[in-house]
């Protein structure tokens, strides 16, 4: 019986779950992320100790490792299908929104995980101070969100383009940058006793707008 | 929206009228028109690179062509391009599966994906059919060549759908997966239209309709 391909919920919450699965058998993004951000937080404590006082040093660190340490597998999620030659099951299964909204939260479950092991880590290692645990939970919350749809919106538009690597460093940069800008000066101001509000309403306006301009876009990517 | 459910000897209509492609300078396909009734089974056959398997990817809405438009219904239902996924099973030597993955959850992924009632239960069928119950639990990276075809044709049957696209599927398989495929279409010609693109004897031998495509833009029911 010919399935009437309306239930995009149920292939969003299927892709999900597959990503998962794929995930945790070939561990492709995972050991790699953490090992990234844990290294690179060690290195920096050794080598400039505790940086109680300086939050906006503090402010900088979180988001560039966190940042780094998801980029790679982020950007892959839809390359890793096209080079395994697996986007052609994908789209005689789901709807391209289907198989976009599943990889978006793939990516932003990833950042959960991620951020999981790191965050801990970095407050013990780079000896910040206490946030203000709403606040800076929200400020991680939204800032993974935007993260999460920026690169996968720049991941699915390359996916099938040649020299999809350096396209992908140069189409994303200028997406990445408010999310980063914002999310850091949130952090710090978290930290300083200052207000979120505009830093916080800034990062769910980008990423409502990223996920509308993607909802639109992602129907066309991969029309040959 | 509801769809009329695919059932024994559904109607199937396929028309393509001045049907063409290319890849940047290259010719993909030439012009091409044909109108095919099933149930039944159609072969497309040819040289290699006239087009065949860019037939056989229009038609199954994977790719847009440039030129000329292709038609499909069910029931007297018109299939768009978009929704031809719901209604086409496609296998071909193109389709990869997820090397980590078992067969069985290959397909049970598929079936989900897919909207099925019982995903476990579609993919336990499909592989039963395709003679790999035995292998379903073995990771994908563990099949031959011929197995991975028989899983190809167990995707395509997997939602039961009325109209099968089948790109070369007898390729790499032995002489008992050469008899299952006959099988398979044997039945499959009962239900719906089975489009078979190959240059075997005997698996165009399996269709009562041949096209043969020439690259002169002269693709035509033979």
């Amino acid at each position: 019986m010919p399935s009437n391909g309306s239930s995009s919920g149920a292939a969003v919450w299927a892709i999900l779950r597959k990503e998962c699965r794929s995930e945790w058998r070939t561990r492709y993004g995972l050991n790699a992320a953490l090992l990234f951000a844990i290294t690179t937080l060690t290195s920096v404590s050794f080598a400039v100790g505790r940086l109680t006082d300086r939050t906006d040093m503090l402010s900088a660190l979180l988001w560039v490792v966190l940042l780094f340490a998801a980029l790679a597998s982020l950007s892959h999620a839809f390359v890793r299908e096209v080079e395994g030659h697996t986007l052609t099951l994908l789209r005689l299964v789901a709807s391209p929104t289907a198989i976009a909204l599943g990889k978006l939260l793939f990516n932003l479950l990833f950042l959960a995980v991620i951020e999981a092991v790191t965050v801990p880590l970095y407050l013990a290692l780079m000896g910040a101070p206490p946030p203000r645990w709403g606040a800076f939970l929200a400020l991680l919350g939204l800032g993974s969100l935007a993260l999460a749809c920026a690169t996968t919106l720049v991941g699915a538009v390359i996916s099938q383009t040649r020299g999809r690597g350096a396209l992908f460093a140069g189409v994303s940069l200028p997406l990445l940058l408010p999310i980063l800008a914002a999310s850091v000066s949130g952090t710090r101001a978290q930290w300083l006793g200052g207000a979120i509000g505009p830093e916080a309403r800034l990062l769910a306006a980008y990423a409502a707008a990223l996920l509308a301009v993607s909802l639109v876009l992602y129907d066309h990517v991969w029309e040959d | 929206m509801a769809l009329p459910a695919a059932g024994p000897g559904v109607a199937v209509a396929c028309e393509v009228h001045d049907l063409s492609h290319r890849y940047g300078r290259r010719t993909g396909l030439e012009p091409v028109s044909f109108a095919l009734q099933g149930p039944g089974v159609a072969a497309v056959t040819g040289p290699n690179g006239v087009g065949k398997s860019t037939l056989l990817r229009i038609l199954a809405g994977l790719l847009r062509p440039q030129r000329g438009a292709s038609a499909l219904s069910v029931a007297g239902r018109p299939i768009g391009p978009s929704e031809r996924r719901c209604w086409v099973g496609y296998a071909s030597p193109e389709l990869s599966f997820y090397d980590e993955l078992s067969s069985e959850e290959n397909l049970r992924f598929a079936a989900e994906t897919r909207g099925l009632a019982e995903p476990g239960a579609a993919a336990g069928a499909a592989l039963a059919r395709v003679g790999l119950a035995s292998r379903a639990a073995d990771r994908v990276a563990a099949l031959s060549s011929g197995m991975k075809q028989r899983l190809r044709l167990a995707f395509a049957l997997l939602h039961r759908p009325p109209v099968l696209l089948l790109d070369e599927p007898g390729s790499h398989m032995d002489e008992e997966g050469r008899v299952m495929l006959a099988g398979v279409v044997d039945r499959e010609r009962r239900t719906g239209l089975v489009l078979i693109a190959t240059n075997e004897e005997r698996e165009w031998r399996l269709a009562e309709q041949r096209i043969e495509l020439r690259g002169r833009g002269l693709g035509h029911p033979a």
